[in-house]
């Protein structure tokens, strides 16, 4: 008996990450969502001061960004809308139902799901930097995998243009690293450490954090870089879900090379 | 027999309930993870097969794990807590046996057995977690740490929660 239910519990535990069809069980579904839903509609209240200045904090930098804000210096400019550009990232809305930060593995609950065209894999970031990637829908609702978990492995660059991969010890809430930038390239305290946006899920220069501290690794000619995070998951109320237009082409580009 | 039913019944619907909506959202760092659902397992009658509490457990651990995104670890360490239930009760089996009347709780069974049986229990069943949960050697002493934290932090809230809910006077 305890070999037969150990086995199927441990069975679940270490194929969900490789076999979607283990994911059934989580508060994407539809009746845990629900629940996770009414929790929220409780506890939303607590944190409403503090959402409200993050999304006021990020609506000033946005309007900074307006024409409105700016003066002409050279008389005579015509804005031209012309057709050099072409939407590629488009955002949908979301608010966070549930979190967690102190677990090994991190995910939070939110309430936008396939019907508004979340996929599994698309990226997700707030106001304050990225967050993670979609890794399962239900109807209404979407778990993310935050970038607080094992085996996360965001490509991120820093300013001075080295890159490497996004790691996470399961230590604390607001500290990552970044493996695989070689000791030779020159690494400041205080650079802005962004996402690289190679594997189409994120869009390039979304701020994840910046360098806390940088130490040498023993024996290896590499650095190991902490990374402060430039969200805060212990208070995280909204979120946007990045929609990649041009992601079917990438990706058939992708296999075609193979 | 009747009365143990909706007695159990109750104690895990308010237990799953409040690891899911309370317990869960309190995340005070060090790695303390807080879990009180052990104590249904712990709290299932004496005279109950091993296997039924096996099965009652691995359903406790499922439900946790759904509402946790845990993916099948509670149940998993709910399932290593009820097999070593039975050997954990004969530990401190009293000469005559356990009275099939009493529960294995903290008003029936007295402080030194509760603390004894829990706390290793717990530390057991705490272990077996969060070894799974970053299953890596090298983190040996963060495992160990998580473990012996949570124990008494879990320790702490069960044994509260039993002095406040199932006192001498309040027969549930």
């Amino acid at each position: 008996m305890f070999a037969v239910l150990q086995s199927i519990a441990l069975a679940i535990h270490f194929s969900y990450q490789s076999y979607p069809r283990a994911r059934f069980m989580s508060t994407a579904g539809d009746v845990s969502g629900k629940i996770m839903e009414i929790r929220h509609s409780v506890t939303k209240h607590f944190n409403l001061d503090k959402a409200n200045l993050k999304l006021q904090e990020e609506n000033i930098e946005l309007r900074r960004q307006l024409p409105v804000s700016f003066i002409p210096l050279q008389s005579g400019m015509v804005k031209i809308n012309d057709t050099l550009y072409r939407q590629q990232f488009e955002y949908l809305p979301a608010t966070v139902l549930n979190s967690t930060y102190d677990k090994r593995n991190n995910f939070l609950t939110i309430n936008t799901g396939a019907f508004q065209g979340v996929e599994e894999g698309m990226g997700v970031f707030n106001g304050e930097g990225a967050v993670g990637y979609i890794f399962k829908t239900s109807e209404h609702f979407s778990l993310v995998k935050t970038i607080l978990s094992d085996n996360v492995n965001l490509d991120v660059f820093l300013s001075s243009g080295a890159f490497g991969l996004l790691k996470w010890d399961g230590k604390s809430s607001s500290e990552v690293y970044i493996t695989g930038i070689a000791n030779d390239i020159e690494v400041r305290v205080g650079d802005v450490v962004k996402t690289r946006g190679t594997g189409g899920i994120f869009p390039r220069g979304i701020v994840v954090g910046h360098v806390s501290e940088i130490n040498t690794v023993e024996g290896d000619p590499l650095w190991e870089i902490h990374v402060k995070l430039a969200v805060d998951f212990r208070s995280i109320s909204d979120a946007y879900v990045i929609k990649n237009l041009l992601k079917e082409e990438f990706d058939n580009l992708q296999i075609s090379r193979e | 027999m009747k009365n143990n039913f909706v007695f159990h019944s109750v104690l895990f619907l308010t237990l799953i309930l409040s690891q899911i909506l309370v317990f869960n959202q309190l995340e005070i760092g060090l790695g303390i993870h807080i879990m009180i659902y052990p104590m249904f397992v712990l709290a299932l009658p004496f005279d109950m097969r091993p296997a039924t509490v096996m099965i009652l457990g691995f359903l406790t651990g499922i439900t946790i794990d759904w509402y946790t995104n845990s993916f099948g670890l509670h149940a998993s360490s709910a399932v290593f807590l009820a097999y070593l239930r039975p050997k954990l009760f004969s530990f401190l089996e009293p000469r005559e046996g356990y009275d099939t009347l009493k529960r294995p709780l903290l008003r029936d069974m007295g402080r030194n057995w509760f603390f004894t049986i829990y706390a290793i229990g717990l530390l057991l069943h705490h272990l077996w977690f969060f070894t799974f949960e970053i299953f890596k050697f090298s983190e040996i002493f963060f495992i160990l740490q998580k473990a012996l934290l949570s124990t008494f932090a879990s320790l702490l809230m069960i044994t509260m929660i039993q002095i406040i809910f199932f006192n001498k006077q309040k027969e549930l």
